[in-house]
């Protein structure tokens, strides 16, 4: 059902309705974001891995669960909690950051957070995620480690 | 002639084939995105998040404190302009 003219209405990605479709140019689909990710470390496959991970991770548990994947300043701690402090509600979010060239990884838990995911509990998927990341698997590590992390912290 | 052609051109002309395969192959896209530990990572740093609205500007934007909107309820800043937590952070680090 088509009301008002056509021409006004966003039919396709395109300027003119009649013209090629999305399949003839997919990239007009990709946002600003996505082609800075499609830039990066990671292919198209892990990056849809990584974004179901956390979508389901953060649906299971309540909590919010994000992955920073770069360099930190040193001190490393103290930058990656400053990162963490960027997240909305820090109270109930779960950083995850990755830096390969100084190879560090840093989990901090919120202090709401804290009391589902014990530091214990995120140590364990610390050194899961680690013993990934030395074999040079990045991706896998991650999604790995985002697993741990929400299975411990449980559903909501 | 002809057992010449065909001992020694049929083979050179297969194995000139398969090293031109093998050297066309997608080697840009694979062996040199991928991240080996020891070798320098220089991609630009990345944030994933299931939602990316929920990151704020943060302590980039501490510089310009005219154009910082005042303190809304619920968040505490101490002088620096860093976001203070009600309680202590947790977590745990490790080195590969």
């Amino acid at each position: 059902m088509t009301a008002g003219d056509p021409r006004s209405q966003e039919l396709t990605a395109l300027d003119e309705p009649g013209g090629d479709t999305i399949s003839a140019e997919p990239e007009q689909t990709t946002t600003a974001t996505g082609r800075e990710a499609l830039d990066g470390p990671f292919n198209t496959r892990q990056l849809l891995r990584l974004d179901e991970a956390l979508r389901v991770a953060d649906q299971q548990t309540g909590l919010t669960f994000s992955v920073y994947i770069g360099d930190l300043d040193e001190p490393v701690r103290d930058s990656a909690e400053q990162l963490h402090k960027r997240i909305s509600h820090p109270e109930t979010a779960v950083l995850v950051a990755v830096s390969p060239n100084q190879r560090v990884l840093e989990i901090v838990t919120g202090h709401e957070a804290r009391k589902r995911i014990s530091d214990r509990d995120a140590k364990l998927a610390a050194l899961s995620m680690a013993a990934s990341f030395a074999g040079g698997d990045l991706a896998g590590g991650v999604l790995s480690g985002l697993d741990q992390l929400a299975t411990h912290a449980g559903k909501h | 002639m002809s057992t010449v052609l065909i001992f020694v051109g049929i083979p050179l002309a297969v194995i000139l084939v398969v090293a031109a395969l093998v050297h066309s192959g997608s080697e840009r896209n694979r062996s040199n995105r991928r991240y080996r530990p020891g070798r320098p990572y220089e991609f630009a740093p990345i944030w994933f998040l299931s939602a990316p609205e929920q990151v704020t500007a943060g302590s980039g934007e501490a510089a310009q404190p005219a154009q910082r909107p005042a303190i809304e309820a619920g968040i505490i800043e101490d002088s620096a302009g860093q976001r203070v937590l009600p309680g202590p952070v947790g977590g745990a680090s490790d080195r590969w």
